[in-house]
């Protein structure tokens, strides 16, 4: 997920960026002061880690693909949400100056897109209220590791495509449709959300099993509670998280504009001239932001993202038609070409 | 899992790359910071039509590149991580922005098309430029440089040491890998069954190696304060290549550079 | 110049990892600490390190091991850890050597002359710019004293200095042990490597010491070594 520099103009990378760093700076305060803070080798043997662990491939039962981790989860229930917000945002920074990878510029928003929700916001509305409201009756720490993981994990990942979205329309880049684009990147965080959830989970509860202590939050007179299995567990919280998901998919797809109107204020006037002005307070030169902003104007905020002269029904399916099929076929294109680099 | 394998032979190359002596090498990590972010800015304000004006930013990765005998192809292999988004995002451009801004012969070609191109040739640019930075720069004359540009000493400290254990986890990860590979040939991944272990085993094996090495950082009087050792000066030279560029850029930024070559010959 | 008095330290609330042992070590002596795993030796060196708690006393240069004193215990003491990679953890090999001496106050230019001087010491004046991920396992070994020289300690404890080293960095590493002018306190299972580097050998057998003296006479008893799941170094072996 990591974003390149291509996506976020430069008010929106400096913006992300002062959020980041006010994120990272608040963090560095909290843990100066607390007295059961991580170590600094701590931190860093952990990010160096995740940083390894996110090379291996999981295999994804019953389907042949596999995939990977981020776990920016996984660092908040080894050293809580502050150090590994640091950790995670140590790990992105290296990949960006170091090794290339995702843009020196995006750095901010990549930064906050994957370890703000998932270390700092995710811990304290997820993790935490799960694992620690055991505290006067601990029972059932495993199967609430589990679920604060996959909540955690499902939920982070969404809120950051969320923000991906958001970056990239507020940069003026696209001429996709905001709720379309969201349509298009939730769907595919929830199942990547849910396979990180899967894997944190595995390897939170066998920490948890031979080493509780190095998990956060887990009460110490805990008893060993009865086991449900791993696959119980994943049936009903992947039940509950289809039926939610399912439920606010109907609810934003029936209603994109509703979404839209709600983060950029009046739909009357098009969210794209919202857009420029918001620029103009950034400070962007003019001149560009008015083209992107006359052009989005007359083409993106198309209603059911039709095209702009044929109204009809048809020009809505014409669309999906087409632009599905290209996504496929560039797809394919792309997938044959890495292909064929790793196997040379 | 080849991708583990070309995953790190791909860290370790660039780490090698990096430690290489040139003249871009040479220059201050202040210096080319700087001047890559300056680079990244200016190519992301052109208009989303100025393919064109975008031309001329081609030349400062292909200056550092050549230069610095650093290989375009491997410069160009990391494209895959990010093109995914950038067409991701682009491609709906030619269908919602149908206008047609200029004729090549019979075809008429729309505004969707043209930002299309330019926001990917933006995403080529960006990486070249962060790659021609990366892989010129060692990783501790960069966090020095981070420090000197008051980067929180915590942060480096932390960037430092991270940087030191991948490559010791890294090799450990490795021969796990082998170890399972060998009695699981067939598996592409890591079985279900062993999601938790093999990365749990791992954790619990470095979280004492983490205590270990703190007990070595006590021991050699460590007491919170992170000490490093010393960063070189910005020498006159250092600057002038960093204004010399930034102007260079700047100019290419007004001047449509590709168009007033072409204008000549027609 | 240390003196250990009736050491317990436990692991658990139960088991102890090492029970009521007392020596002390004379100045510029060399000691091998021998025993079978888990016998205690890493743990004797961690207690006079103030790294584990532990019960009875301890001076270094009559200075008690004490929560107070710990700065002033470890500035006289230089520990090499068994695992090199624990124990470098700055990018450089330079950088790794000038952290402690930064730590102790030196400047910039001191710290650098410190080590440079630690470098030549162990002659491996070529590494002073290499990274530590990408040394060799012997060069790591022969780094790492260094760092610890680095600090200028009065006394040195190293654990398993030569494990995992070919023979020909073995024997590097014993020739370059035997030129440190320090007192010395050697833990190993090599006990060819103790018998070219000690001249006293204390054997200690689940947590007690079994025999302290001279390492010619310990080391070539073949009964009390077995005893204690130890072999006769191969020299003497082969006669």
């Amino acid at each position: 997920m990591h974003m390149s520099d291509a996506l976020v103009s430069p008010a929106v990378a400096v913006g992300m960026y002062a959020l980041s760093s006010a994120c990272a700076g608040t963090s560095i305060k909290k843990l100066s002061v607390s007295a059961d803070a991580p170590k600094l080798p701590t931190m860093a043997v952990s990010a160096a880690l995740v940083f390894a662990g996110q090379m291996v491939n999981y295999t994804i039962p019953g389907t042949g693909s596999s995939g990977h981790i981020c776990g920016g989860v996984l660092l908040a229930a080894l050293l809580g949400p502050y150090a590994g917000f640091l950790s995670l945002a140590a790990i992105l920074a290296i990949q960006c100056l170091f090794f290339a990878d995702g843009g020196i510029m995006a750095l901010g928003a990549n930064m906050w897109n994957m370890g703000f929700y998932s270390c700092v916001a995710a811990y304290f509305l997820i993790w935490r209220p799960i694992i620690a409201s055991a505290k006067g009756n601990p029972k059932n720490t495993r199967t609430r590791i589990i679920i604060a993981s996959i909540l955690s994990s499902v939920v982070s990942l969404q809120f950051g495509a969320f923000s991906v979205v958001l970056e990239t329309s507020l940069s003026g880049i696209t001429e996709l449709p905001f709720g379309a684009f969201v349509m298009l990147m939730q769907p595919i965080h929830l199942a990547i959300g849910l396979l990180e959830g899967v894997i944190t989970a595995s390897v939170l509860v066998f920490v948890y099993e031979s080493r509780k202590e190095l998990i956060k939050d887990i009460p110490e007179n805990d008893s060993k509670d009865q086991k449900r299995t791993f696959a119980q567990v994943i049936a009903i919280l992947a039940i509950l998280v289809l039926f939610t998901g399912g439920g606010l998919s109907l609810l934003a797809s029936s209603n994109p504009d509703g979404l839209e109107w709600s983060l950029f204020g009046n739909a009357e006037n098009g969210y794209a001239s919202n857009m420029s002005l918001d620029e103009d307070n950034f400070g962007v030169t003019g001149e560009l932001t008015q083209m992107a902003g006359v052009i989005q104007e007359r083409t993106a905020f198309l209603p059911d993202y039709g095209f702009k002269q044929s109204e009809s029904q048809a020009g809505t399916a014409i669309s999906g038609i087409i632009g599905s099929g290209i996504v496929a076929i560039a797809a394919v294109l792309l997938w044959i070409i890495c292909r064929r680099r790793i196997k040379k | 899992m080849p991708d583990f394998d070309s995953a790190i032979n791909e860290l370790r190359l660039l780490d090698d790359i990096s430690g290489k002596d040139s003249f871009i090498h040479r220059i201050h990590p202040v210096a080319k910071l700087i001047t890559t972010i300056i680079y990244i800015l200016i190519t992301m304000s052109f208009d989303k039509y100025s393919l064109s004006g975008l031309m001329a930013m081609f030349l400062y990765p292909i200056f550092v590149f050549s230069s610095s005998g650093l290989s375009m192809k491997n410069g160009l292999y990391k494209l895959r991580y990010v093109l995914p988004l950038i067409c991701l995002v682009g491609i709906f451009n030619p269908f919602f922005d149908k206008e047609s801004l200029f004729n090549i012969g019979m075809i008429s070609v729309s505004g969707g098309t043209m930002s299309m191109l330019t926001m990917v040739a933006k995403g080529v640019l960006c990486l070249l430029s962060s790659y021609a930075f990366v892989a010129t720069t060692a990783m501790d004359s960069c966090c020095a440089g981070l420090r000197r540009l008051g980067v929180p000493n915590l942060i480096v400290a932390l960037f430092l040491m991270t940087y030191r254990y991948v490559f010791v986890l890294i090799d450990e990860l490795s021969n796990m890998l082998i170890a399972y590979r060998l009695r699981a040939p067939e598996h592409k991944g890591i079985h279900i069954s062993a999601w938790g272990s093999f990365l749990g085993q791992l954790l619990i094996r470095s979280m004492d190696r983490a205590e270990e090495l703190y007990n070595s950082m006590e021991l050699r009087g460590f007491e919170g304060d992170f000490r490093y050792a010393g960063c070189r000066r910005l020498e006159r030279s250092d600057i002038l290549y960093m204004l010399i560029l930034i102007a260079t850029f700047v100019m290419a930024r007004y001047i449509n550079i590709a168009r007033v070559i072409g204008g000549l010959f027609v | 110049m240390i003196r250990v008095d009736s050491v317990t330290v436990k692991y658990d609330n139960e088991n102890e990892a090492v029970s009521n042992i007392s020596f002390s070590i004379m100045e510029k002596e060399a000691v091998g600490l021998i025993g079978a795993n888990g016998a205690g030796k890493s743990t004797i060196m961690k207690a006079m390190l103030g790294l584990v708690p532990f019960a009875g006393s301890i001076h270094v240069e009559n200075i008690e091991v004490v929560r107070d004193n710990i700065r002033k215990i470890r500035r006289k003491l230089g520990y090499v850890l068994q695992n090199s990679d624990n124990q470098m953890f700055m990018p450089t090999v330079i950088e790794d050597m000038m952290f402690g001496p930064l730590n102790y106050g030196h400047s910039h230019e001191e710290a650098e002359k410190i080590a440079d001087q630690a470098l030549i010491q162990m002659g491996i004046e070529n590494l002073k710019y290499r990274h530590n991920h990408k040394l060799s396992g012997g060069e790591k070994r022969m780094a790492a004293i260094a760092c610890v020289l680095a600090m200028r300690p009065r006394i040195l404890l190293m654990d398993e200095p030569t494990s995992a080293l070919d023979p020909y960095n073995r024997k590097i590493v014993i020739d370059r042990i035997n030129e440190i002018d320090r007192t010395k306190i050697i833990s190993s299972h090599d006990l060819d490597m103790i018998m070219d580097t000690c001249s006293r050998v204390i054997l200690l057998s689940e947590g007690k010491i079994v025999a302290d003296g001279n390492a010619q006479e310990i080391l070539t008893d073949k009964a009390l070594l077995e005893k204690n799941h130890l072999e006769l170094p191969l020299r003497i072996t082969r006669g």
